[in-house]
């Protein structure tokens, strides 16, 4: 991936979102996740909610082989933004699940890599 | 219980009958905290009992291999596809010096020989990846020695399911089918192998592996500690009681949760979505066999230390099932794994759908392992010698009863 965060035709305002938050892996996506604050995670989802069937219908039409450029750019940026909803819609904006166990100490060993193969081996 | 089955039958059993088979009295929690048990869990359930180690499609191809580290039982075993397709098991010990043969860095890593056989990086000692000693260098210079006494050391491994199961005991006091008994029938037939997409995660715990095992065989806490993760989960329902020998189960039904508008739109592309989409009509028949439409999923204690939870995409959108182990690496210290399964997304849309579904669960889990460490302080505290089961937790009270037969044994 290259710093290029460029985003598919009608998505272009999100440029900083993706910015910040698109990233290829689970791993650097949580580093992301937990140093966000309550307000980061309510302007994302405000953002970006209101376009998620938007960008959900783009990427049906996308195979996870094929994703390049703006495209993958925009896929990052999805990715990151499943995996913060919960934060804004169930956990009030806080980057750590409440009462839970540390998620740093949580070791995700599936291949790390969202836009590879999906199948470990 | 099973109407379309009837072999099945004799394994259901109502709230009335599990209370009088396993009773209903407080159970001792010596076993979780006395060091001197685990020495003996060892010995008379780990080095006796089948142990599911793999998956046939985590080595799909042959010379594709596994190397899992059981400290339990004191080795590291490599799990190899031969030449002839059969999976085998060795101990991943080099019979010149005891080496290991393939090096790994974790608890579990995977690699491939194309050439069929692997090298001890030591003195390069060579063996078929079936097993026996192929080549060593300077041979000459041993004086005597018998390759054919010196292959690999075979594990005892066989697959049911696409599961890959391994024994210690040599030779094991069951085949594997037997030892799965009913097990084998309530779950068998669901395409698992279908489902290729995983995520796994890891943790050590520091508790002792029955901690971490028990907290995870009940639904009794879903209310309470998934309160962040399941809000409004509105009448969790555990039913279905069944035993099969050293195994149990219990289905969980539940009327569902309160959706947040984000997993609405990814569950919306996984439900649209045939190889996605809730699939109860494949679900074995002995499994939620009146199809009820709350079915969430069927949760099963394979003893000692395996639970499948077999959903179907019923539960969590377009999960097939999800599975945890268990794997004591001492007394008090546990190494947990927890791996969701998927069929694999067929575009871009479909796997970052799948994502979020995954993050939902792996922050459920987040909210599960938050109690067990805390647990296995309470237990060593003293301050508690029982603990106090209800109907939703006869899993458990199931489990001390066979773990304590094995002991016996």
């Amino acid at each position: 991936m290259t710093d290029d965060k460029s985003l598919p035709s009608g998505f272009e305002q999100f440029a900083d979102l993706a910015a910040r938050w698109a990233r290829p892996t689970e791993g650097e996506r949580s580093q992301i996740r937990w140093a966000a604050s309550k307000q980061d995670f309510a302007d994302f989802y405000a953002a970006f909610m209101p376009k998620l069937d938007e960008a959900l219908a783009l990427l049906a039409d996308q195979s996870l082989e094929g994703l390049s450029g703006p495209t993958a750019n925009l896929f990052e940026l999805v990715c990151a933004f499943a995996e913060a909803t919960p934060h804004h819609e169930l956990y009030g904006g806080s980057a750590e699940v409440p009462f839970s166990f540390s998620a740093r100490r949580f070791v995700p060993a599936h291949r790390d890599r969202p836009s590879a193969s999906p199948v470990l081996r | 219980m099973n109407a379309e089955d009837p072999t099945l039958s004799h394994i259901g059993r109502s709230i009335a009958e599990i209370r009088a088979e396993l009773g209903v009295d407080p159970v001792s929690v010596e076993a979780i905290r006395d060091p001197a048990v685990y020495e003996l869990e060892r010995e008379k359930i780990f080095r006796r009992a089948w142990l599911k180690v793999a998956t046939a499609w985590e080595i799909p191809e042959i010379g594709d291999y596994k190397v899992k580290e059981m400290p339990v039982a004191d080795t590291s075993v490599l799990i190899v596809r031969g030449k002839d397709d059969k999976i085998r098991a060795f101990h991943n010990v080099c019979t010149h010096r005891g080496n290991k043969v393939v090096p790994n860095g974790d608890f579990e890593s995977f690699g491939r020989s194309r050439a069929g056989v692997v090298t001890c990086r030591f003195h390069g000692w060579v063996f078929g990846t079936d097993g026996p000693l192929r080549s060593v260098p300077m041979e000459e210079g041993f004086g005597k020695i018998d390759k054919s006494c010196l292959g690999l050391r075979e594990i005892a491994c066989d697959t049911w399911e696409g599961f890959v199961f391994i024994n210690f005991a040599d030779p094991p006091e069951q085949s594997l089918l037997d030892y799965l008994g009913d097990f084998a029938k309530l779950f068998g037939g669901y395409p698992y192998a279908e489902s290729t997409t995983i995520f796994r995660y890891s943790t050590v715990l520091e508790c002792n592996w029955k901690v971490a095992h028990q907290a995870f065989s009940e639904g009794y806490h879903v209310p309470t500690i998934h309160a962040g993760s399941l809000p409004g989960f509105r009448g969790v329902e555990h039913s279905d009681f069944k035993l099969m020998g050293p195994h149990a189960s219990s289905t969980i039904y539940g009327a569902g949760m309160d959706t947040a508008a984000s997993t609405a739109a990814f569950a919306g592309v996984l439900h649209g979505a045939e190889p996605h989409r809730p699939r109860p009509d494949q679900l074995p028949p002995g499994i939620n066999p009146t199809r009820r439409t709350d079915f969430q999923f069927e949760l099963p204690n394979l003893f000692p230390n395996l639970i499948i939870h077999l959903s179907a995409g019923c539960g969590y959108p377009g999960m097939s099932f999800f599975t945890h182990q268990f794997w004591p690496l001492d007394h008090g210290r546990t190494l947990w794994e927890g791996i969701n399964y998927f069929r694999p997304a067929r575009n871009a849309a479909e796997r970052v759908a799948q994502l979020h579904v995954n993050a939902l669960h792996r922050n459920a889990w987040l909210e599960d392992t938050a109690t067990m460490e805390d647990t296995f302080t309470g237990i060593r505290s003293g301050a508690i010698d029982q603990m106090y089961l209800m109907d939703q937790e006869f899993l458990i009270r199931h489990a001390v009863r066979v773990h304590d037969d094995f002991l016996a044994a």
